[in-house]
């Protein structure tokens, strides 16, 4: 222990005393054993407002709020000051004003020999400080409010170790357990066992630390046992003096509905994408079976023509069949010629679903071509009693694929025949400006409104098959080669009136529709 | 260069692949008082014709063959002079104007082949044989 510094008999007790009057930051005065005030500094001025002359002999229980008097603060500080020598308080006190201010005193008892003469009052004005813990105070009470009642949220905090350590109502909701029932308790309550055995949540911690941060999605369970998809965060808090791990902080989000949304959205598209497989290749093999066909078809429908020609020229020379054998052979080559054509068809359909329709344009006229068609089906239809009628208005001379042409012809004359009910086919070739138009027009059956837009459609028939034979694919082969020329197919129909159907070509196609594709000879 | 002329008579060369079909043909060909010999592809068809005395007045050509297709085989035979002159029928289902083109036959039979079409367009080639009544 060092010898104790002589202080210099610099002041005389007045002079320290007087110096004291003089401190603006601290109020210190005496106050003799019941409370009244004896001295009073520049500080005490300054902070309470009174002068000396207007304070001195007063009792210091005017500083106390109502309160503070009524419950005997006063009163009670200076029984404990007596008792313990010096103590401290904090408190509001009153100034002159009225006003108040947070008050940090300390009361020092005075005695002389051993008789209380009464006590020093240091008081400071801690009202600034006082007033920024209270802004902390209630920004963190805030805070945690904010915390404690986001509910779509799970937000707590974990200990260094994975504890629970505070508790939301979002994750009250989320998980399903009460703040009381998970607080102290590790977070890998919330993991599957799939999860635990792999030590994933020590693992997210571990990351947690390493970055700072974690995240991910992935399946939590609730209290119940159920399983729930989350999305979390876990943050490292980090004391920012120290850098010490204070916990982790870990934000989860209930994400079960969102994905059993997005998993539904998906099997919808892997279930139409099938279907849109298994339609191809049921295009496909359609195109195989028909190509398939086609060939043994032509050798079959050669071998009973030429069966049938050879008995008619027999016949002619006198040693023929007998003629109901003839008209059966009669009935075999229709029927074969018939398969044959569907077939073809048939192909025209896989190549147009395919994109494979080729078109041979070249110049060609629709008069031309118009005519042959109803010379070809003069007979065919005189069979029904069907007249067909040709008026020509000008001979339209176009870029057109001349066989096609005559496809999508042939197919509304036929039809006009098949649904005429035997009245007079009107046929109509007329010269536009642009290009060529075609009008079949007959007056049978009519198609009814609701039928009128699929009767372009694939299998697309207006009429019960078990009344017209047929797969209907004829207007969708007819539709498909009028708009690979760049051209339109109308229709309009009343029912038990007729219909008209209308094919519009221009004279040039346009050049996507002159696509040259490969020739057909290659399967589809 | 002086090319042999075309001749004209019963002979007809057929080159298709389907057995059935070339059979087929040869047969109405046959009842017709053709005679018709048939070729597999392209490559029998040259078999059929390099070193022959005899030219057919008309070779019917498929054109998705195996071996040699039809317009290997029309290429090659364009060239020769000896067979060169010879007319050929294209057999097929629907060509584009740029194959009728560059194939230069001298007529296409559409498949399927239909005997009225197949006997006019033989008979433009071959001498119609007289009805033996």
């Amino acid at each position: 222990v060092s010898e104790p510094t002589p202080v210099p008999a610099l002041l005389t007790t007045s002079e320290a005393f007087a110096f004291l009057t003089e401190v603006r930051d601290y109020a210190i005065y005496m106050i003799d054993p019941d409370g009244r005030i004896l001295t009073w500094n520049e500080g005490a001025h300054a902070i309470k407002g009174y002068t000396a002359e207007q304070i001195i002999g007063e009792s210091f229980t005017r500083f106390f709020t109502d309160e503070d008097r009524t419950q005997g603060k006063p009163t009670r500080l200076l029984a404990r000051g007596a008792a313990e020598g010096r103590i401290q308080d904090e408190g509001w006190r009153v100034r002159k004003d009225g006003s108040h201010f947070w008050a940090d005193v300390v009361l020092t008892a005075v005695y002389d020999r051993g008789t209380l003469r009464g006590f020093v009052k240091v008081t400071r004005d801690l009202t600034v400080r006082k007033q920024a813990e209270e802004q902390l105070r209630q920004s963190e009470e805030n805070m945690r409010l904010l915390v404690e009642s986001v509910k779509d949220y799970a937000i707590f905090m974990l200990d260094p170790e994975g504890r629970i350590s505070s508790w939301n109502s979002g994750a009250e909701r989320i998980k399903g357990y009460l703040a009381a029932e998970v607080i102290g308790r590790h977070f890998s309550l919330f993991y599957p066992p799939e999860l635990l055995a792999t030590q994933h949540p020590e693992h997210e911690l571990e990351i947690a630390i390493r970055e700072g941060r974690y995240e991910e999605e992935g399946w939590r369970l609730r209290k119940n046992g159920e399983r729930f998809w989350a999305h979390v965060v876990i943050t490292a808090v980090l004391d920012p003096q120290t850098g010490t791990l204070r916990g982790f902080a870990k934000v989860t989000r209930d994400l079960t509905e969102r994905r059993r949304i997005e998993e539904q959205a998906r099997r919808e598209r892997q279930r139409a994408e099938e279907t849109q497989s298994a339609l191809e290749q049921r295009d496909e093999f359609i195109g195989l079976v028909a190509h398939e066909l086609r060939t043994p078809l032509a050798a079959l429908v050669l071998k009973v023509q030429g069966i049938t020609r050879t008995i008619e020229e027999a016949g002619r020379q006198g040693h023929g069949v007998a003629p109901k054998l003839e008209s059966r052979l009669q009935g075999a080559v229709q029927q074969t010629e018939r398969i044959a054509e569907l077939v073809e068809r048939i192909l025209d359909v896989a190549r147009i679903v395919q994109g494979k329709l080729a078109m041979g344009l070249a110049p060609t006229s629709l008069l031309e071509r118009t005519t042959r068609v109803v010379d070809r089906f003069r007979d065919p239809a005189s069979r029904t009693g069907t007249e067909l009628r040709l008026r020509a208005a000008g001979d339209p001379v176009g870029e057109w694929d001349p066989v096609r042409i005559e496809q999508a012809i042939a197919t509304l004359i036929a039809n006009a025949i098949k649904y005429g009910s035997g009245h007079p086919v009107q046929i109509t070739v007329e010269d536009t400006d642009t290009g060529g138009r075609l009008l079949v027009t007959d007056h049978g059956i009519g198609i009814a409104p609701e039928d009128v837009e699929r009767i372009f459609l694939r299998f697309g028939r207006a009429v019960p098959v078990r009344h017209y034979g047929g797969l209907g694919l004829g207007l969708y082969v007819a539709r498909s080669i009028v708009e690979a020329h760049g051209g339109a197919i109308h229709v309009s129909s009343h029912p038990n009136e007729g219909t008209t159907f209308m094919i519009e070509l221009p004279k040039h196609p346009r050049p996507a529709a002159s696509d040259r594709g490969a020739p057909e000879e290659h399967p589809p | 260069m002086s090319e042999p002329a075309p001749v004209c008579n019963e002979f007809v060369l057929i080159v298709e692949d389907d057995l059935d079909l070339r059979e087929s043909i040869a047969e109405v060909l046959e009842d017709n008082e053709y005679r018709p010999v048939g070729a597999a592809n392209g490559k029998e068809a040259f078999e059929r014709l390099r070193g022959k005395p005899e030219r057919p007045s008309v070779i019917l050509l498929d054109i998705m063959m195996p071996v040699m297709d039809g317009r290997q085989f029309r290429a090659i035979q364009r060239e020769d002079p000896e067979l060169g002159t010879i007319p050929v029928v294209v057999m097929t289902a629907h060509v584009d104007h740029e194959a009728r083109r560059s194939l230069g036959a001298d007529a296409f039979l559409e498949k399927p082949v239909h005997i009225d079409t197949l006997l006019a367009i033989v008979a433009q080639f071959c001498r119609k044989p007289q009805p033996s009544a």
